[in-house]
């Protein structure tokens, strides 16, 4: 007990320390930018290791579910991806990361794939937006509806009637001026909360990285 | 000058962060003294509102709850909102630690992945319920935005997720996830700190949070009073911000500043 009180301690210290000496040397760039340099490749050389955490984590994920008694759909698609994890492995490592087969793979099945999900989103946002109506029907509902549209139709030129200047000068207006003012105000709201976030680590607070 | 302007920013960076400790300090104290009876009144988030009975639901009904906390890691930008989500996903695992069917957490992102499963782990010690910690519980789903929504898909369909929340760095792939917890008829709670997930979000999350609403999540979801500080602190530099931002442009229009 005495030794996990001692560790999680130990844990709290390291972490504040190293994100006080990170923070301060954004800060007084001379004084600790080299400090803050070498602390960042240190966790830069973690997460590659945690890389290959993640890689184990999610084949055994789907070995479980593969494995499942309860057959179905789940059981198959796991196995094919626990297929295509050896396959993928054993090709690049025999071609190299830059290799024709790793080039081959990214190109035949990764984008492709990711491509017809691009596909897919476009429909659902579509049938989000009247969704939205339904379930939400109040005037900033249609605002955002209705700036979308508007920016939609600004932005090629249209069957039949090709560029309208009209649509092209309000697009223009709507993302420079009340789109860049609203967005700024929302990045603003992050970057609080994100300093809000960082100050409640580096206070030992929050712990993440267990207690 | 331009030597000038760079001690200037470094000079307001340090102030602003000195500013941002004291207030959350101060705040703390200030909530550590109320009496634990004597509950905070928060301004009103339907979103966490909502989530709230959620939980309480999920336990009473045998689902589970799936919290997703997108493809940010935490040593760039995106880290604020994955630390929050984390916060999140630790006030969720204590919440519904005695169900059946004990929280799912998705990340795109592998040292998020571990960290969720320190979180889970952390959660059931805390509450001297280790054995029902699952290491799987805490899963990396894909490395790539689109792998990651194609890995989270099927939890959301298989494993009887009640209510999902979207707690982290996302793109425009949010649109897949929130689709699919509202085909399992579950709740979806949404919030980001990319723009494009919160205009995605917004139009197809039942609860969407905007903006710093996501990094309220830890106050609004009990888990403890340097969470409710952080939030008076946010509220008192954000004057300060628009205040200096005025300051700039004012010395900026009679030309002071270059």
């Amino acid at each position: 007990m005495a030794v996990r009180k001692i560790l999680s301690v130990g844990n709290a210290l390291i972490a504040i320390v190293a994100g006080a000496l990170v923070l301060l040397g954004y800060l007084l760039p001379n004084l600790l930018g080299g400090l803050r340099q070498y602390l960042i490749q240190l966790a830069v050389t973690l997460t590659a290791f945690a890389v290959l955490l993640g890689i184990v984590n999610l084949a055994s994920v789907h070995w479980k579910r593969a494995t499942a008694p309860k057959a179905g759909a789940s059981n198959v698609y796991s196995a094919v991806l626990l297929l295509s994890l050896v396959l993928t492995v054993l090709l690049v490592g025999f071609s190299g990361p830059t290799g024709f087969w790793s080039v081959w793979l990214v190109s035949t099945f990764q984008i492709p794939v990711e491509t017809s999900l691009v596909a897919v989103l476009a429909i659902v946002l579509l049938f989000a937006a009247a969704r939205l109506l339904s379930r939400r029907l109040h005037w900033a509902s249609l605002l955002f509806i209705g700036a979308a549209v508007l920016v939609l139709l600004g932005m090629a030129p249209l069957p039949f009637f090709g560029e309208i200047p009209f649509l092209s000068n309000v697009r223009q207006w709507l993302s420079s001026i009340p789109a860049l003012a609203g967005a700024r105000g929302l990045l603003l709201g992050v970057a609080l909360g994100t300093v809000a976030t960082g100050l409640r680590i580096l206070m030992g607070v929050d712990r993440p990285y267990g207690d | 000058m331009n030597q000038v302007l760079e001690f200037v920013e470094i000079i307001l960076g340090l102030l602003l962060l000195v500013l941002a400790l004291a207030l959350t300090i101060f705040f703390w104290m200030r909530e550590s003294n109320r009496g634990p009876g004597v509950a905070r009144r928060l301004r009103d988030i339907p979103a966490f509102n909502r989530f709230r009975r959620a939980v309480g639901q999920s336990v009473e009904s045998g689902k589970r709850l799936h919290i997703s906390l997108g493809r940010g890691g935490v040593m760039d930008t995106p880290g604020g909102a994955t630390l929050e989500g984390l916060t999140i996903l630790d006030c969720c695992t204590r919440a519904a630690s005695v169900s059946d069917c004990p929280p799912v957490a998705t990340s795109g992102e592998s040292v998020t992945a571990v960290l969720s499963q320190d979180t889970l782990r952390n959660g059931y010690a805390s509450l001297g319920a280790e054995r029902r910690y699952t290491p799987t519980n805490g899963r990396m789903s894909g490395f790539t935005p689109l792998s990651y929504a194609a890995g989270v898909l099927p939890d959301i369909h298989d494993e009887q997720v009640s209510a999902s929340i979207f707690a982290g760095h996302f793109g425009s792939e949010i649109g897949l996830l929130i689709e699919a917890g509202e085909r399992a008829n579950g709740l979806t709670v949404a919030g980001s700190d990319s723009l494009p997930a919160q205009a995605v979000l917004y139009a197809s999350a039942q609860e969407p949070l905007i903006g710093e609403e996501l990094y309220a999540g830890g106050a609004y979801l009990g888990a403890g009073k340097a969470h409710i500080a952080s939030l008076f602190m946010q509220d008192i530099l954000r004057w300060v911000v628009i205040g200096l931002i005025l300051l700039g442009a004012i010395l900026k229009l009679v030309g002071v500043w270059p």
